[in-house]
């Protein structure tokens, strides 16, 4: 009876149930599967994007490190830390200067190390004053040589005096010597690696062929002063 | 001409009439679910191949930071180089003004001015002491460091201190010169 009923109901509506079942079906099947699917799929696509793009930048950073010659670059990265290092290189910059004054005959009579730190913008710096005793006109050759040394260092404060007649000048120097401490980060495994320009390498070549010209023998640091028998 | 001649009762037309436009309906209903379904079905596969494709994407992505792991200390020298190179280069080949000025000014002295003393301070203020034989060289001494021309515009002013001709007939002057 109530099937009968419903199958009337039906037969007399039909031009309006069947259309509304179809819109209902519609709209479920859009707000449900059709609309979120899409959604997702269009979310995903960008996400797809920027793993391809990392992912490509990745396998060229890849290639650009596996390109580097690491005894090449170990031997660069001494060179820049030669000329410019993390910390204070007391015993290193006694024998530069001496060997820099040896090598334009002065005679250095006195040499005092400060230890307190001066900071320019991004590098620090301490002092060291020494006095010394040469020809006067080799000075300008030996500051000359002093502050296009590989060592980065610079003169803060000069004094020369000499006698009325002499050709001898008796030389006070206070020389800032430069360092800086390493950077905090090396960049992360996303970050894009440092690129040496033109002039990075024209300076590597620069240290390298300083480098060569001039080895830093032991002898020179350490070699004996003054006279030989003192007793004479 | 055509006639058109219905015998047939008008209950019966209408009945017809609904019949027919209850198939256009249902034809139109049926083809709206089929393509819903369709639909339905192309975006489930989609995302399914995308899943697939962004795993792919992910696990090539994991094996190119482990390459970039692995060579972590290629990369921290090539940072620490660029980074000393950057400061390098600001400061190397170019002289400081102490030693710029004593340059200058161990140039402009004429050979025969004897120097007594030369001081350069941090501001790059020297303070001379010098003494010449003759007044031509003194006269030569001051030209130069006073004329733009020889002096290079390096020399903004020349102080003299003092001045003085010794039994020796020698002039010994004090000058201060600022940069």
């Amino acid at each position: 009876m109530k099937k009968e009923n419903l199958v009337k109901f039906y037969q007399t509506y039909k031009l309006y149930i069947f259309p509304a079942a179809v819109a209902l079906s519609s709209i479920f099947l859009i707000l449900f599967a059709i609309y979120p699917q899409t959604a997702k799929l269009i979310s995903n696509q960008k996400e797809a994007g920027s793993l391809i793009s990392k992912s490509d930048f990745l396998e060229t950073k890849v290639l650009a490190l596996e390109s580097l010659d690491a005894e090449d670059l170990s031997t660069k990265v001494g060179f820049a830390l030669n000329a410019l290092p993390s910390e204070k290189d007391f015993s290193n910059i006694l024998g530069l200067l001496q060997q820099l004054a040896g090598q334009t005959g002065f005679s250095i009579s006195s040499i005092s190390l400060s230890g307190s730190t001066s900071k320019l913008s991004n590098i620090e710096s301490y002092e060291v004053k020494m006095e010394m005793n040469g020809t006067k006109v080799l000075l300008p050759v030996f500051i000359n040589e002093l502050e296009n040394s590989t060592r980065l260092m610079k003169i803060k404060k000069i004094d020369v005096s000499s006698g009325q007649f002499s050709q001898v000048v008796d030389v006070s120097l206070i020389v800032q010597v430069l360092y800086s401490s390493l950077p905090q980060t090396f960049g992360t495994t996303d970050s894009s690696l440092p690129e040496l320009s033109q002039k990075d390498e024209e300076l590597l070549a620069t240290m390298a062929r300083v480098v060569g010209e001039t080895p830093i023998s032991p002898d020179t640091a350490i070699a004996p002063r003054g006279k030989s028998n003192p007793f004479e | 001409m055509k006639i058109d001649i219905n015998l047939l009762p008008p209950e019966i037309r209408i009945q017809q009439l609904k019949r027919t436009r209850f198939y256009q309906i249902q034809t139109i209903g049926v083809t709206v679910i089929l393509v819903m379904f369709f639909l339905s079905s192309l975006t489930v596969a989609l995302r399914i191949l995308q899943n697939q494709n962004i795993k792919n994407y992910q696990i090539k992505l994991a094996s190119a930071q482990q390459k970039v792991s692995d060579l972590k200390s290629t990369q921290v020298s090539l940072f620490v180089l660029k980074n000393r190179l950057t400061v390098i280069n600001q400061y190397a080949g170019v002289s400081s003004k102490q030693s710029a000025m004593y340059t200058l000014i161990d140039k402009l002295i004429p050979p025969a001015v004897i120097v007594n003393l030369v001081g350069v301070d941090q501001r790059g203020e020297t303070i001379l002491s010098l003494s010449a034989p003759d007044y031509e060289s003194l006269d030569a001494l001051i030209n130069n460091l006073t004329l733009k021309e020889s002096n290079e515009g390096k020399i903004k002013k020349v102080s003299i201190e003092s001045l003085n001709r010794g039994k020796d007939n020698f002039y010994r002057i004090s000058l201060k010169v600022q940069p």
